[in-house]
């Protein structure tokens, strides 16, 4: 009989873990004994969870960021790199992308930029701790530097504003109380999240190859549904101040949008280019007179410039063009 | 409408930092955004160097110089006046991060974080023991991505520098950290698609 109040304290956990805090409140005033004290026990563990939640350590940050990067390559078909044209081609990926990043929110974050085998999916994708990947299906579609950058910024804008970084933040909150309902998520896993929710939160992933993978793949779990349509223009626009800040059009990243299918490949998650059109037309109206301000950017001196000749080996299709 | 024009209209629509969210007038304190970031004697991008900054130092602003608003005049953090390109200031601090040998993290100086080359990280090590257990492909993974890695250090500040005068865009990120008279590079800008606007 015992066991079975368990379970079902255990089960009132699972079916009220965000918002049972007021609930658990009263029935420990009420001193009810029984199942009433195993549920209690089970919530307040579980309200714990919630420490998770916290923005995680940098360290915790490269550790996700290095998993999802590997399985990132893993799905791409590997990265470009054999012989001296293609890693050329990354280098040149890296100089207009570290660029970018130098000048973005979080300058001294180290970032890795690579071309991904794949040559089917027009895409590219990021992970925290800096690593940005386009496909090169992406680039046999770019026309210049300036459409390549807008790709690349608005990668660095996702890792910038810590959007996969909040999808973790859920993923550890989820699996913390998981581990306290005790039959989703069990063993020497369960064991380091709740340590971690009787601590500051933070998980050492680097320690637990076990709790990195479990992290891991819930996370590319919940990224493979998409970021939200307001994180998706958030990095719009910090992709557009990056492309303002460096000197590039930001015209060029705008053509790029429009030539790909609404709803398809990199753009699959982006809001509908209606939607985009009544942002912009909000955020006019908002818009203060400079006065005797000081300007971050301004509209003046941009550049578009041409691909280099390094950029051709993505071409084996033909499509790309070449004027460098 | 012109093409100037037009860029005016989308830089107003898509609500980027025209004003900055925290407005800064003359004698107030702006943030050094960009990495290498050079304060120069006068209002060009060839000048004599006085003082090379980094991301989260402050400049007091004087204003924009009145021949090319790209240019503002400041006061760096030791005193000494000079001109610092408009997109290298912020009316916002970035993020600094560093890993400390416990695995934490803590303010810094941004000058000797940069100095230090602490930003500098591999794939981190469970990562890689990760990746070498899972099976698959994921050990070729771990492979490329450390190659690649090894690839994108070498890409210095000084590569990056030549590439943005070639192609025509602003000297943000300078080539390194030396003060006074610059090297003068000569040789042909890129050839732009569309032309400087």
């Amino acid at each position: 009989m015992r066991s079975l109040m368990k379970v079902l304290a255990s089960v009132g956990v699972g079916l009220c873990l965000t918002s049972c805090a007021q609930v658990t409140k009263g029935l420990k005033a009420a001193k009810l004994g029984g199942a009433a004290d195993d549920f209690v026990a089970a919530s307040e563990k579980a309200q714990k969870c919630d420490k998770l939640g916290t923005p995680p350590a940098i360290a915790e940050e490269y550790a996700l960021g290095s998993a999802l990067a590997i399985r990132w390559v893993q799905q791409g078909g590997g990265l470009m790199l054999s012989g001296a044209s293609e890693q050329q081609l990354n280098t040149y990926v890296n100089t207009v992308g570290r660029n970018l990043a130098m000048q973005s929110p979080r300058p001294t974050l180290r970032w890795t930029f690579g071309v991904l085998e794949d040559p089917r999916n027009f895409n590219a994708v990021s992970a925290p701790g800096g690593y940005v990947f386009v496909t090169r299906k992406l680039l046999q579609g770019v026309e210049n530097e300036g459409q390549l950058a807008g790709v690349l910024a608005h990668e660095i804008a996702h890792i910038a504003l810590k959007h996969a970084l909040s999808q973790y933040a859920t993923v550890k909150v989820s699996a913390c109380k998981g581990a306290v309902v005790g039959d989703v998520v069990f063993g020497a896993i369960a064991e380091r999240l709740l340590s971690a929710s009787n601590s500051d939160g933070k998980l050492d992933l680097d320690a637990d190859t076990g709790l990195m993978g479990k992290m891991a793949d819930d996370t590319a779990e919940a990224l493979s549904k998409g970021n939200s349509k307001d994180q998706e223009l958030a990095a719009d626009r910090l992709a557009v101040e990056l492309m303002l800040s460096a000197g590039y059009d930001p015209d060029a990243y705008r053509q790029l949008i429009a030539k790909t299918a609404e709803g398809g490949g990199v753009f699959a998650n982006h809001p509908k280019k209606e939607e985009r059109v009544k942002q912009i037309a909000d955020i006019l109206n908002k818009l203060k007179d400079s006065g005797e301000a000081f300007v971050e950017l301004s509209p003046g001196s941009l550049h578009n410039p041409a691909l280099p000749a390094s950029f051709s080996v993505v071409k084996a299709t033909g499509v790309a063009r070449d004027t460098k | 409408m012109t093409k100037r024009r037009m860029m005016g209209v989308l830089l107003l629509a898509l609500g980027l930092p025209v004003t900055g969210a925290g407005a800064v007038q003359k004698d107030g304190k702006l943030y050094v955004k960009a990495r290498n970031t050079r304060v120069l004697k006068s209002p060009l991008p060839t000048a004599d160097v006085v003082a090379v900054l980094q991301p989260g130092q402050q400049v007091t602003w004087k204003g924009a110089d009145p021949k090319n608003k790209q240019w503002h005049q400041v006061t760096e953090p030791g005193g000494k006046p000079g001109y610092v390109f408009q997109t290298n200031l912020s009316t916002k601090p970035p993020n600094m991060e560093l890993v400390a040998k416990d695995g934490g993290t803590r303010a810094i100086d941004p000058a000797a974080f940069v100095s230090s080359g602490a930003a500098v990280k591999a794939l981190s090590p469970g990562a890689e023991k990760y990746g070498n257990e899972k099976g698959g492909t994921s050990a070729q993974a771990v492979k490329q991505i450390k190659a690649l890695e090894d690839l994108a250090n070498k890409v210095t500040p000084e590569q990056i520098a030549e590439h943005v005068r070639q192609a025509g865009l602003f000297p943000v990120v300078a080539p390194n950290t030396t003060l006074g008279p610059q090297k003068v590079t000569t040789g042909k800008s890129s050839k732009s698609t569309k032309g400087t606007k």
